[in-house]
């Protein structure tokens, strides 16, 4: 009582809050074994998805590089080959960004942070990107398991560079709109992280979409969605495929990010 | 200038009603002491002051601004129950993310500065998962006083501690108030504890405030009494009874007897008249805790 200071206030601005949150989840993120396991698990997807039990193709592939990308963008699935490339990443994707906000949850970080200066459209972000980074370096790991699997398959390796290069860009890009979508489902569930993952892992499976193809056709429309525009970064993609991705990543984010930020705002945080 | 200027603060969990028009005044520098029962709504107004819960109405102003700017809710420092930290981590790394969180630029001095507050400075290298119940409580007091806040809020930071935690607690709370000056609001069940420290009072039933007052003003409250020992209890209290207005029993077999004579007084009165000898004889006052029950069973 006999010491009381003169109260002031200083605004914190939106980049030294977003900076200390952003290095408080990247550390995280690299001190914990979560990302590391789920590398691994993207670098052995294609070896599971193209080699059989001896070590030899498994015939859902002709080219090494379909492993990564579909030759064309068929929402409308005839075989496991069209299905199975570097989408699968955005599955375990919203595994990893489950388990991660789930043990924020857990633990009271995010009561501990919100009880701060911390903005909820701040975690919002920080989350996504995080998100974001985790399932681009799990593509990366994705296309060198790829590669590994292609080589020791005896693939050929034939492709049009130009369209690989727009198809791996345009899933990296993707996997803005795929973390701001799993974050906003962790929102919602928040520490119950088994109900998060089960939904996570049937959205990023792109069943919702796969079943609109067969209705209503494999119609360009489905690129509205993260699962349409990721199938759509195939091995025949241009440019104009990479300006969709962004597109449609950046607007889902937008969104995700704006619903998840509403939904912290009118929900208790604990 | 008060700390916090709570109105009308409703909040509803489904069908109940946590609180219920809840009004709350907290001066710049004092210790507040928040008492009431359990469900009485303590927790629930200092989640809702913390950030944490959504009230469903009225006002909370904190240094006379909205609770929910940035730059005010940067002043504030918090323990709702334990510290939310990972416990596979040290302390000092859950320290060093929670000043990355803050913006801290000199993060290492200050978290040094207030480990040793809280004579945790020798086990920063602990993993907080093998932290003791004393020790966390103290990392979260810590945590709160990272960034130099003008407000701690505290819930119930000494439930659960033994008599040496308690009374190192006791003493981390008065060097935090007296080295940092800061308003504190504390909730405790421990009233003997927190008597020790606060500066002013409230407490809450059923959601409402029902008292707040000062340090001194529960001291004018509180009656004095005299409290005697003689050979034979049940007779002198019988006889008490009939010369005072209010005579009691407490746990400890000793006779109150609520009135405003001096102890010598009342040894030379009970042996003149009433022919009692006394063997044991002080004077005292109800102490919170009595006040506070007396004050609940007024309510009932």
């Amino acid at each position: 009582m006999e010491n009381i200071r003169q109260v002031t206030f200083a605004q914190p601005s939106f980049f030294k809050r977003i900076k200390g949150m952003l290095g408080v989840d990247f550390y995280r993120l690299f001190h914990t074994p979560l990302l590391y396991i789920f590398l691994v698990i993207a670098a052995l997807i294609p070896a599971l998805v193209s080699m059989g039990g001896e070590g030899e193709a498994t015939g859902m592939f002709t080219n090494v590089w379909q492993i990564i990308a579909a030759n064309n963008p068929l929402y409308v699935i005839s075989d496991m080959g069209e299905y199975a490339n570097m989408n699968m990443v955005f599955i375990f994707g919203g595994i990893m960004v489950s388990i991660f906000i789930g043990h924020d949850y857990k633990s009271g970080y995010v009561k501990q942070l919100f009880t701060t200066h911390a903005k909820k459209q701040d975690y919002m972000i920080s989350k996504t990107l995080l998100g974001a980074f985790s399932m681009a370096c799990m593509c990366v790991t994705y296309l060198i398991g790829g590669v590994l699997s292609g080589a020791f398959t005896g693939l050929p390796f034939a492709v049009n560079a130009g369209s690989l290069l727009c198809a791996i860009v345009g899933k990296m890009i993707m996997s803005l709109g795929w973390a701001s979508l799993y974050t906003f489902i962790n929102i919602i569930f928040r520490s119950k992280f088994g109900i998060s993952i089960a939904l996570c892992f049937v959205l990023g499976t792109g069943i919702p979409v796969v079943g609109a193809a067969a209705l209503i056709g494999n119609t360009p429309a489905l690129n509205i969605f993260l699962y349409g525009s990721s199938v759509y970064a195939c091995l025949s993609a241009n440019f104009v495929s990479v300006i969709v991705c962004l597109a449609c990543s950046g607007v889902w984010a937008v969104i995700y990010n704006v619903l998840g930020t509403l939904t912290l705002n009118k929900r208790d945080v604990y | 200038m008060n700390a916090i200027e709570i109105r009308n603060l409703t909040k509803n969990f489904g069908q109940k009603q946590a609180l219920s028009g809840l009004n709350m005044t907290v001066p710049v520098g004092a210790i507040y002491g928040f008492i009431g029962e359990n469900g009485s709504g303590k927790s629930t107004t200092e989640k809702i002051l913390c950030g944490l819960l959504v009230p469903n109405g009225g006002s909370i102003r904190l240094f006379g601004r909205d609770y929910k700017d940035a730059d005010v809710r940067a002043k504030i420092g918090v323990l709702i129950e334990q510290p939310g930290c990972f416990p596979n981590y040290s302390i000092w790394n859950n320290m060093m993310l929670q000043a990355a969180n803050l913006g801290i630029q000199n993060a290492k001095a200050e978290i040094a500065k207030v480990l040793k507050l809280v004579r945790m400075e020798g086990a920063a290298g602990n993993k907080f998962k093998n932290c003791s119940l004393g020790m966390k409580q103290r990392i979260g007091i810590a945590f709160a006083l990272l960034g130099n806040p003008e407000l701690l809020v505290l819930d119930e930071p000494i439930n659960g501690l033994d008599a040496d935690g308690m009374r190192i607690m006791r003493d981390v709370l008065r060097d935090v108030t007296r080295n940092y000056g800061c308003t504190v609001v504390i909730s405790s069940h421990i009233l003997g504890e927190l008597e020790k420290i606060a500066t002013h009072y409230g407490i809450v039933r059923g959601g409402k405030m029902i008292a707040e007052m000062t340090a001194e003003e529960l001291n004018a409250n509180c009656r004095t009494y005299i409290a005697l020992k003689t050979k034979n209890t049940e007779e002198a209290q019988a006889l008490l009874e009939r010369k005072f207005a209010r005579v009691e029993k407490d746990a400890s077999e000793y006779i109150r007897i609520y009135d405003t004579v001096k102890a010598e007084d009342m040894v030379a009165y009970l042996y003149n008249e009433l022919d009692i000898a006394v063997t044991e004889i002080r004077t005292d006052k109800v102490g919170l805790e009595e006040y506070y029950i007396d004050l609940m069973k007024e309510g009932r």
